[in-house]
């Protein structure tokens, strides 16, 4: 007797439908057999599927039982297909229907439960395309499933409970699309208001988080570049549905959601030690998995000790920069991940780390401090639109009525602006590809900056006199666009460039 | 054919020789080797970690020294000699780099465009040492005895303890030659060597005039001009006004100048790049200072 269960499989971001044929044969030794290019999860799954029956109270049957996964050439993975197997087994044994246009996906643990199964999100926007209504998955997985609507999803929390739900004995209560509606910010480590002076620095991330522009930080140890960056998640925007969408699949994709856990609605920070490895930061592997830059995505990717990575990883970046998305490839299968993060990057100015210091001395030869600059590269620098210089904060410096921590905006404030820009920003672009300012193409920064002929002649003169590259030249477009949103003003005005003119110093020698 | 002057030839420089049993038996060099610039030299010498005030300096009296026609001397190192080489080539003026090691090479080698440079503006590379012997702990201060050796006055802007310009200076006091001090705030690590020297009676110089005057050389109109006065000039607004004036006292940087005018740091920094693109002040490690 040959059962169909279907299933999906995931190929990236991509998923393809899979039907997991089960086959229980009377003739032969009893056996188990699983083909269909399985890696060594799947395979296992046999041994899991046979214990979850048995503690469910049924007999495993001592019979030939063959499963395919059709197409069956394309390899899979993951621990998914337990749940089709086991209902396609028990289907067989105690004789009930599986309802059309269903898909299964789940893990199964050996007392017959099911477990959080990663890529629950990506089957139901798979079962939205291709026609399919029923989703029975894990009952952790199910609020991920449910972030799709028009689809109806059973939350399983075992094999005994769905047998009973097809033997119409007791039904599974479906749950369905719930609309999530929360502004909050993540809640970040620092605010803004416990960050004492450097009010260059903290307008150049309000500047940077307002039009998702890449920011790089320089300066000596101590001097609050890290809690800078550590207080940005409170001043980001929301994401908007889109895009919300976009990073769950991600992070679905990566087994990175929580249990019971649903749509990402805030922003993501991720800041990986220096010594991550290249496919850990990029992604990769055998499997192309996501790396860093694609868990960033519409997120912030935060370096610390930026020139410590390994100058191969930092390399590997330039591409993602520049178009927002990776293409991985393998002999076998074309990966395509989106990466449109946000750069931060802090790194100190020399070995030591007082070059410039108000009262420290540094100890470090030129040839030092080039050698430890030029481990960041030019062309990575340049994909840098905001460079500042962070240095150490004298507190005596402050009046009492200045040192006081009330006196100082709150991230929430800062973040009220930041999100009526990105409004902006979101009206302007329309139905364009681009989201951000920062990652307007010449096209769009053609459209959408106009340049009076002023203007234009003080950029002229700022290139000659700064030696910016052409890229920067229109990063510096770009910047003036997001200061001119932040100020709520429809153009682009001279002081806007001027502004932007600030953050383009030359910190590091190579840049 | 290699070129040394050995101490019996009387092209050997006279200052150097009257230092008696320390002069180098055997000079080797590079360049044009003229009797004339051992004429009037004047060593400048400095902290290998100048500040941007110490390097601003250098620059300003170089400049206007190596204009009025006295040769600089000075050991090629980067930092304080490195400036004052710098601003002597660019000034068009004379300069010599006495060398911690062997004439065949260039130490530190990233500043090879400064020694070509050098040698262009008809100054001279010279050592004591021949080829390509290294440069060592101890042929740094046995260099300092050639610099304070051939000059007639030694100029220091700015130096540490313990460092290797009051090596120098010693040397220069025990040739009996004039020692020219810079003053700088006592705070700074780097003036403490200075300070030390002003105590112990080396002349205090706060202009150009006070080195001209030693060699005997009157300023020309132009060098006397307070730099100052020159800022200031065509300053649109009141804003551009009070920053210039705040950039005199010090060099700032955007949040020190937003709190002292108490102004938001977007307008500061604004009025800062409108400033610096039409000259009237420049940036360096993030200070912002009036030319």
């Amino acid at each position: 007797m040959l059962i169909k269960v279907p299933s999906v499989a995931n190929l990236g971001l991509e998923t393809i439908g899979v039907d997991v044929e089960v086959n229980l044969a009377n003739r032969g030794l009893p056996g188990f057999v699983i083909v269909g290019l399985p890696d060594k999860a799947v395979d296992e799954s046999k041994e899991r599927v046979r214990a979850a029956v048995s503690s469910s109270g049924i007999d495993f049957p001592a019979k030939k039982i063959t499963v395919n996964l059709a197409p069956a050439d394309v390899p899979k993975e993951g621990s998914l297909y337990d749940l089709p197997i086991a209902v396609g087994i028990l289907s067989s044994i105690l004789q009930f229907v599986i309802p059309e246009k269903s898909l299964f996906l789940g893990e199964l643990s050996l007392d017959g439960s099911l477990r959080h199964t990663k890529g629950a999100l990506l089957m139901a926007l798979f079962a939205k395309e291709a026609g399919f209504e029923n989703l029975y998955v894990p009952k952790d997985s199910a609020n991920e499933a449910a972030a799709i609507k028009g689809i109806k999803v059973f939350p399983v929390e075992n094999l005994f409970q769905i047998s009973s739900h097809f033997l119409k004995k007791k039904n599974i209560e479906q749950i369905t699309y719930q609309e999530i509606k929360d502004n909050l910010p993540v809640p970040a480590e620092f605010d803004m208001k416990e960050v004492l002076g450097q009010e260059q620095a903290k307008r150049a991330v309000e500047i940077a988080a307002a039009g998702g522009h890449n920011i790089l930080m320089v300066g000596s140890p101590g001097s609050g570049k890290t809690m800078l960056a550590r207080a940005l998640p409170g001043i980001m925007p929301p994401l908007n549905e889109r895009e919300s969408l976009e990073v769950t699949k991600i992070y679905s994709v990566s087994g990175s959601i929580p249990p019971g856990g649903s749509l990402i609605t805030c922003r993501q920070f991720r800041a990986p030690h220096h010594t991550a490895s290249p496919v850990g930061l990029i992604g990769g592997g055998t499997r192309p998995h996501p790396g860093e830059i694609s868990l960033a995505h519409r997120g912030v990717l935060f370096l610390d000790e930026f020139n410590e990575f390994p100058r191969s990883v930092l390399e590997a970046m330039r591409q993602p920069l520049e178009d927002g998305y990776l293409t991985i490839s393998r002999s076998k299968e074309r990966v395509k991940y989106p990466a449109e993060f946000m750069l931060v990057a802090s790194a100190n100015p020399c070995p030591c780390g007082y070059l410039n210091h108000p009262k420290k001395n540094c100890i470090c030869s030129p040839q030092q401090v080039r050698k430890y600059q030029k481990r960041v590269s030019g062309p990575i620098l340049d994909r840098i639109d905001l460079h500042i210089s962070v240095q150490p904060v004298d507190t005596m410096e402050f009046s009492e009525n200045q040192r006081n921590s009330e006196s100082l905006e709150s991230s929430e404030r800062i973040r009220e602006r930041v999100i009526l820009a990105r409004e902006k920003q979101e009206k302007r672009f329309g139905e364009d590809s681009v989201q951000s300012n920062a990652q307007m193409k010449n096209v769009h920064v053609k459209k959408y900056c106009n340049l009076t002929k002023e203007i234009e002649q003080l950029l002229r003169q700022a290139s000659m006199k700064f030696q910016l590259s052409a890229r920067s030249y229109m990063k510096m477009i770009k910047v003036a666009r997001t200061i001119a949103d932040l100020d709520g003003a429809e153009e682009i005005n001279i002081s806007h460039m001027a502004e932007s003119l600030q953050y383009r110093s030359k910190i590091y020698e190579t840049a | 054919m290699e070129n040394i002057v050995k101490i019996e030839n009387k092209k050997y420089p006279e200052l150097l020789r009257k230092i008696g049993k320390e002069a180098p038996k055997k000079l080797y060099y590079k360049g044009n080797w003229n009797m004339d610039i051992f004429e009037n030299c004047l060593a400048v010498v400095g902290s290998r970690h100048l500040t941007s005030y110490g390097r601003k300096i250098t620059e300003q009296f170089v400049t206007e020294i190596a204009a009025a026609g006295i040769t600089i001397v000075s050991g090629f190192m980067y930092g304080g000699d490195e400036a004052a080489h710098k601003a002597t080539v660019e000034a068009g003026g004379r300069t010599i780099a006495v060398m911690p090691c062997g004439i065949d090479m260039i130490h530190p080698e990233y500043q090879e465009e400064l020694y070509n440079k050098i040698l262009e503006n008809k100054g001279l590379i010279i050592s004591e040492y021949e080829g390509n012997f290294p440069p060592a702990n101890w042929t740094y201060p046995k260099r300092n005895r050639i610099v304070a050796g051939l000059s007639k006055a030694v100029l220091v802007v700015e130096a540490g303890l313990n460092s290797g310009t009051l090596i120098t200076t010693d040397y220069a006091g025990k040739f009996g030659r004039k020692i020219f001090a810079v003053p700088g705030p006592i705070t700074s690590e780097v003036s403490r060597g200075t300070a030390k020297l002003i105590k112990e009676g080396a002349e205090v110089v706060t202009s150009v005039k006070d080195i001209l005057d030693f060699y005997k050389i009157i300023p020309s109109k132009k060098s006397v001009e307070n730099s100052s006065q020159l800022a200031g000039r065509g300053l649109t607004n009141d804003l551009e006004k009070r920053i210039v004036e705040q950039l005199q006292k010090e060099p700032l940087e955007v949040n020190n100048l937003a709190r002292l005018l108490n102004m938001p740091v977007s307008k500061i920094g604004t009025t800062l790049s409108l400033m610096q693109l039409k000259g009237f002040i420049n940036q360096e490690a993030g200070k912002y200072y009036v030319d």
